[in-house]
């Protein structure tokens, strides 16, 4: 890249120059915090590593995860079986197209989030609202890839199909659904992203709500108002962000090696 | 032939109101089965609590998230074009800056709800924050690989013509990722919004999110209704002018618009 200056990195720098950047901004955030009145009020990375190995070795972070984790599964499992078929109906009939977008595009544009309150009205704050929200926000990134992928399947492929004899069955299973999974497992990849983010503010949301009128710690956003308000654990917060952060990561890592192994014709 | 074309006309006026219609109906048929306005307010009198909001604060709410979007909005572009020009000028930022933001970015903003609350207390500087922090990494990403993908040829041809750095940055660079700044420019706006909306209702006190958890307050769920509606129809303006943007940035170019 000609932008670029010459000199070119030493060897490895790609490597170690990003960890020796972390740990000096590591060390020197612990000694400045420890040094100052703030200790306890910010949290300090030795303060974070404890609470990780604490709250691991507990399990409170692992029953929360594993509370929202299933919320998210089911809500994304939801949000496949309604985007799919929609979004397949969508993309082979264009008068379908035309009738739905208007209302899918209106729907899409309010934030999963701002159902919280009626999704408690609906469905109480024992973890149904928030698998509302995740369901509502992962239908979308369905419908809209799985749209798309019918609509750009070959029309050649449909034709030469038709014309050895594929009945409308065989069509949609052997030449429609191969053709449109490449895409369709992009749609996934963003519609499960989304369903992370949404689980946590959503959580956070009914957190918030139903604070000091009895605990119950459901998930990781739950888990996370009571870290805040009742223990006041910044160390712990962090901890938790951090998490989040990784399990995000950890499910994207996981998606694309899944696509590579049951989709190998898909180039990404 | 005249009948024909009509015909096609009514025929696309007609056809994009029929989802609509589906969905207003089938709301009514449930609010009417349900006959409770709490449970589920009609759209009728969801449209008569909009048009009593807007004589009330609804304005105001709005005027509020819209400013809260444009300061963190503007902060958090600006902070990911600068990060992107910064990382594609020099190997050694570019090492140091691209794990950092591929650290972060996993990171939502919601995760940082609580320690905002904590550190910048209920108010406004919460959502600013989280929109701030939102809106830098679909950005910086998408310019990075828009100036990556910028023919060096084109760069080569400035510099042996004597451009300066500067000349080549901004009569070259620019102007080539400039679709790709658009399309990270929107990305950034979608997230944006989303947690717009997740700051006012967790950690705001102020704005349309906000409003919305209050109105849930005294139980008028008509006006929660509303409000969400409201919502939907901000977030949908946004990103058509965004989307009308990226048409505009991406026609002079066809190599480029195509791409993004």
């Amino acid at each position: 890249m000609s932008l670029q200056s010459a000199h070119a990195l030493p060897r490895g720098a790609r490597w170690w120059l990003p960890l020796l950047v972390l740990v000096v901004l590591l060390l020197v955030w612990e000694v400045a915090v420890r040094r100052s009145a703030a200790q306890g009020l910010v949290p300090l990375p030795s303060g974070v590593l404890a609470s990780a190995v604490k709250l691991t070795a507990n399990g409170v972070i692992i029953d929360a995860m594993s509370g929202s984790l299933a919320r998210v599964l089911i809500g994304f499992a939801f949000g496949a079986l309604v985007g799919i078929p929609l979004g397949l109906l969508i993309g082979i009939l264009p008068v379908m197209d035309r009738a739905l977008r208007p209302v899918l595009d209106a729907l899409r544009s309010i934030a999963p989030i701002a159902w919280i309150p009626m999704a408690i009205l609906w469905l109480g704050v024992r973890g149904d609202a928030a698998l509302f929200v995740v369901a509502y926000g992962a239908v979308f990134p369905f419908i809209v890839n799985t749209s798309q992928a019918a609509r750009l399947i070959d029309r050649r492929l449909l034709a030469a199909a038709r014309a050895l004899g594929a009945g409308p069955w065989i069509l949609l299973r052997s030449v429609m659904l191969p053709g449109s999974m490449p895409l369709i497992f992009t749609g996934a990849r963003i519609a499960l992203a989304f369903a992370w983010a949404s689980i946590v503010a959503a959580e956070l949301a009914i957190g918030i709500k139903i604070q000091g009128q009895g605990r119950s710690v459901a998930g990781i956003g739950q888990l996370m108002v009571e870290t805040l308000y009742v223990q006041r654990d910044v160390d712990a917060l962090v901890f938790y962000m951090l998490t989040i952060g990784l399990v995000s990561l950890l499910i994207d890592a996981g998606l694309r090696w899944l696509q590579q192994r049951l989709l190998p014709w898909s180039q990404h | 032939m005249t009948d024909m074309q009509s015909m096609r006309r009514i025929r696309n006026l007609v056809e994009p109101l029929l989802g609509l219609a589906l969905v207003l109906a089938m709301w009514h048929i449930t609010s009417r089965h349900v006959a409770n306005a709490t449970l589920v307010p009609p759209p009728a009198l969801v449209w008569k609590a909009f048009v009593a909001m807007l004589d009330d604060n609804l304005p105001q709410d709005i005027l509020a998230s819209l400013l809260h979007l444009a300061v963190g909005y503007s902060l958090g572009v600006s902070c990911g074009l600068a990060l992107a020009l910064l990382a594609a000028s020099s190997r050694w930022l570019d090492a140091v800056i691209d794990p950092f933001a591929e650290f972060l970015r996993p990171i939502s903003p919601i995760a940082w709800i609580p320690l905002a609350i904590l550190f910048l207390g209920v108010g406004r500087a919460v959502p600013i924050f989280l929109i701030f922090y939102a809106s830098i990494f679909p950005i910086f990403v998408s310019t990075l690989a828009g100036i990556r993908r910028v023919d060096p040829s084109l760069v080569s041809a400035a510099q042996s013509l004597g451009a300066s750095r500067l000349i080549v940055v901004r009569n070259v660079i620019l102007p080539a990722a400039l679709p790709a700044v658009v399309a990270g420019a929107r990305l950034s706006l979608g997230v944006a919004w989303m947690s717009l909306v997740a700051g006012e209702i967790v950690g705001g006190d102020a704005g349309i999110g906000w409003r919305i958890l209050w109105y849930q307050e005294f139980f008028q769920m008509d006006r929660v209704m509303a409000g969400i509606l409201v919502v939907g129809v901000l977030g949908f303006a946004a990103d058509t002018a965004l989307r009308l943007l990226q048409k505009h940035a991406g026609r002079w170019n066809p190599a480029q618009g195509n791409l993004t």
